[in-house]
């Protein structure tokens, strides 16, 4: 038993501590972290420009253009929806990028972006159509244009309920991102294979780098319960 | 001042509107009652273009608006003010707020201004107290009077209502009318849909009997409620009075 738990330790040591190794998952998870950001971001840009599409085309007259658009936006979203994100990440990378001399980060950080997009317009829509449509009537019934009452009435409102879910979708996207040491991105997952082939010991790595994702996972989402009380009191006022 | 020609409105097969034609001068009091479903908010709807008629013109001061651009509409529409019956303020701003943004975003007046002109009405209304306070802190005879000045605070030619009063408890809608009334003596034009008959008959210049969406007959309260003609009126007043 005695033995067992020093060899766990040692195991652990050379895993972790041994030449600086932790330095190496740091490093990974900054970038793990960073990608997941920057990620989400583009998601959130591209997702914003989807969801008002989707939104025009449920509650405007539609003219020839914004048929098109939503068209163009339905399809987007069941491709990026229905296909594997790893299959579209090997697809940016070596087809898309492949005769281009970019960084992997940058093909990192583009498709989780645009696989994330698919699933902020989404919630970006949902959130802007849980606002009373009463609201954008009062709006347009003042003079206020389509555009001003979206910005200054519609889309505050739709916030409240936007951020929770799109704090939801980033704590997803960094368990998602695990993958992206497939096209040679240093992240957390990648880092502890490294630091495997070295020690010829795969399990010790791998838990440290499960207990760094739990350990985000887990401040994050009572981060985000934390945030989304306060949303709720104001509300109660 | 608003002159409506052949308006019809369709939802699909469900003819609303058929056909109307009507004309309301400046300073009119005209009241609009009539069954559920017979096109009243439609037809009030289709004043400041929230619905667009499906054939049929509307003029507006002399201007056709069915055919104008969006631009247009817009400004038109500043001279529109509207009031809901479920008051549709604006959550997440304060009462302040929810008064001036209109007047401050389409540039008719500085915040200043604007503030200043909001603190009047306010106070008009007894509500100056509330102008930091948030829609859900007041009740719902306060927010149909704040929606009430917010549309105000706009200057605008006439105001359309629909079923001001029909969200509140019974407690709260003396002080909504009696607004409505002092407004209706300080001269503004008002375009009213209501099942409020005490405030028809008090405060109309004319009432309009709607069903299947016709107007099927029109006159001075006192007329209106005394010596009904149509068989449909004959009916429906025995039910509401
Ligand atoms: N946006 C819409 N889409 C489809 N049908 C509609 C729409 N708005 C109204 N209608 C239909 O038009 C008819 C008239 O509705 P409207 O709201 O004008 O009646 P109303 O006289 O205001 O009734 P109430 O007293 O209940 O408010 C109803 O049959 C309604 O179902
Ligand atoms: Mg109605």
């Amino acid at each position: 038993m005695l033995e067992w738990l020093e060899g766990c330790g040692e195991a652990f040591y050379r895993a972790f501590l041994e030449s600086d190794r932790y330095l190496a998952y740091l490093r990974g998870f900054r970038t793990s972290m960073v990608l997941s950001l920057f990620a989400v971001l583009l998601g959130v840009g591209i997702g914003v420009i989807l969801a008002l599409i989707k939104y025009m085309g449920n509650h405007m007259r539609k003219g020839i253009i914004l048929r098109a658009l939503n068209w163009i936006a339905n399809i987007y979203i069941a491709v990026i929806r229905g296909t594997p994100v790893y299959v579209q990440l090997l697809i940016i990378y070596f087809i898309i990028f492949g005769k281009l001399d970019a960084s992997p980060m940058v093909a990192g950080v583009l498709c989780f972006g645009i696989n994330s997009s698919a699933y902020v317009a989404e919630i970006i829509r949902a959130g802007i159509e849980a606002v009373d449509a009463g609201q954008m009537e009062a709006g347009r019934s003042l003079g206020l244009s389509w555009g001003q009452t979206m910005a200054s009435i519609i889309l505050p409102q739709a916030v409240k309920n936007i951020l929770p879910a799109l704090g939801n979708e980033f704590i997803t996207l960094i368990k998602e991102t695990a993958i992206v040491g497939t096209i040679a991105v240093l992240d957390v997952t990648k880092a502890a294979q490294n630091v495997a082939a070295i020690t010829y010991d795969l399990l010790p790595p791998l838990l440290i780098t499960a207990a760094m994702y739990l350990i985000v996972v887990i401040i994050l989402t009572k981060l985000l319960g934390m945030f989304e009380r306060r949303l709720a009191q104001s509300d109660r006022r | 001042m608003i002159d409506v020609k052949g308006l019809c409105k369709s939802f699909g097969d469900n003819h609303v509107l058929v056909d109307i034609d009507e004309h309301i001068e400046k300073g009119e009091k005209v009241v609009i009652v009539g069954p559920s479903g017979s096109g009243k908010s439609t037809f009030l709807r289709c004043l400041n273009l929230l619905e667009r008629p499906t054939a049929g013109t509307i003029t507006f001061e002399g201007r056709d608006i069915t055919s104008a651009k969006t631009k247009e509409v817009n400004q038109i529409r500043q001279k529109m003010g509207m009031v809901f019956q479920h008051f549709n303020l604006f959550n997440h701003l304060t009462i302040m707020d929810n008064i001036t943004l209109a007047p401050v975003k389409l540039k008719l007046m500085s915040k200043e201004e604007a503030c200043q002109k909001a603190m009047e009405l306010l106070h008009r209304v007894g509500l100056a107290d509330k102008a930091a306070a948030y829609p859900a802190q007041l009740s719902g005879g306060q927010k149909q009077r704040i929606a009430i000045v917010r549309s105000l605070a706009m200057n605008p030619d006439v105001m359309l209502f629909d079923e001001p009063t029909s969200a509140l408890d019974p407690e709260m809608v003396g002080e909504v009318l009696d607004l409505m009334k002092q407004l209706a003596d300080s001269g503004m034009t008002m375009v009213v849909v209501t099942h409020e008959m005490g405030f028809a008959r008090e405060v109309g210049s004319r009432v309009l009997f709607m069903a299947d969406g016709h107007i099927l007959e029109q006159n001075t309260p006192e007329e209106f409620f005394t010596h009904p003609k149509n068989d449909r009126l004959k009916d429906f007043l025995s039910k509401v009075l």
